[in-house]
């Protein structure tokens, strides 16, 4: 049976962890978390599979674990993600600050000569966002445009790199290529009901990742909503955290016209984010359906097939939608 | 003076509310609704 190490136990690894209990073929779920009494109040909150254990990021991984679960604040993950490398185990990552994947997609030649599969950007966008992208990209004979927006946030870290993803320089995809562009403030995106309508801004984020799987899409881009200004004193113990949702548009030629298919996701931001980290995880490992075993780094939009993804997040209650209407200019 | 101060505020107030609910125009407005994926989409 298959041991899987989740690192981290914050919001988006204690649901990984609880979504994973929940996935046949996994005898144990190891926890790891900086915080050791936070892992094991979470590990005897979700059962006897689940066993709090001391790990720091870059410690050698423990022999017996099959994939890597890791949802650390940006950029602590990159340690756990080269020590995985060097075991020769596959992980799944939900680090999505623009900074912290450049450095993960550095590694890849280092996953690709040791043969090991790497997936990054596990999370609600990127992560979800990229495979209903790739989805709709599959209805169009060619696509021009594709945009992503995210509105909501899995914890403090996440509110943390939102703000900082919005306040930074944007490097945008433009006609093909990298450019760099002044922020023009915030436009409102429409996501699906109850959030609606919500600011957006253009940011560099994830755009990376679409490229990697997009490469012959002419834009891409990729907006982030704005964090309210006090969220740490919005939450109660017991909350299931802050509702999020994700918008996927897609521009291109079908049927000899051009037209548009957008997608929206509306969940628990880190519920979302914690089912698509664990279903990652299980792909990786083979306990659902055939092992994913594609060496190097990579996105969900490059590494996944959209159907069995898509059907087995809606088992679990994270269900995409699809737009049905006229674009008003 | 008082009738005054409220009156430019209140006119300030709608059209910086304005301007909010209109957005940049970055993305189309929309008109239709959600409909959950299901059935063929995922064949």
């Amino acid at each position: 049976m298959t041991v899987a190490l989740v690192v981290g136990a914050g919001e988006v690894g204690t649901r990984t962890a609880r979504q994973l209990v929940d996935t046949p073929g996994f005898s144990s779920i190891l926890l790891a978390d900086r915080d050791t009494s936070r892992a094991r109040s979470v590990a005897e909150a979700l059962g006897p599979s689940v066993r709090a254990v001391e790990y720091e990021p870059g410690e050698v991984i423990p022999s017996d674990v099959a994939v890597i679960a890791c949802a650390l604040p940006a950029g602590v993950g990159h340690d756990v993600v080269a020590a995985a490398i060097a075991a020769g185990i596959p992980v799944a990552s939900s680090d999505d600050e623009h900074d912290a994947l450049e450095q993960l997609r550095a590694l890849d030649q280092n996953a690709r000569s040791s043969g090991v599969t790497v997936a990054i950007g596990c999370g609600l966008a990127p992560g979800l966002s990229d495979v209903l992208a790739a989805h709709a990209v599959s209805l169009f004979e060619s696509v021009d445009e594709i945009r992503v927006a995210r509105t909501g946030w899995a914890g403090p870290a996440s509110v943390d790199t939102v703000r900082h993803e919005r306040r930074m320089p944007v490097r945008a995809w433009r006609d093909g290529g990298w450019r760099e562009e002044r922020s023009r403030g915030d436009a409102l995106v429409f996501f699906p009901e109850p959030i609606g309508g919500r600011d957006c801004r253009v940011v560099t984020g994830a755009t990376s990742l679409l490229v990697d799987a997009f490469p012959s899409v002419s834009r891409l881009s990729v907006q982030l909503g704005e964090p309210p200004r006090r969220t740490r004193f919005r939450r109660r113990f017991g909350d299931e955290g802050e509702w999020g949702a994700a918008r996927i548009e897609v521009w291109g030629q079908r049927d000899g016209s051009h037209g548009c298919v957008a997608y929206g996701v509306v969940d628990r931001t880190a519920i979302a984010a914690g089912a698509a980290l664990a279903v990652v995880s299980a792909r990786l490992a083979g306990t659902l359906g055939p092992v994913v075993k594609q060496p190097g780094v990579q996105g969900l939009g490059l590494l996944l097939e959209p159907v069995p993804f898509l059907a087995e997040l809606a088992q679990r209650g994270v269900r995409a939608a699809v737009f049905e209407g006229v674009p008003v200019a | 003076m008082f009738r005054r101060v409220l009156l430019v505020l209140g006119v300030a107030g709608a059209i910086g509310a304005i301007a909010r609910l209109r957005g940049k125009g970055e993305l189309p407005a929309t008109e239709g609704g959600w409909r959950e994926l299901d059935g063929p989409e995922f064949r």
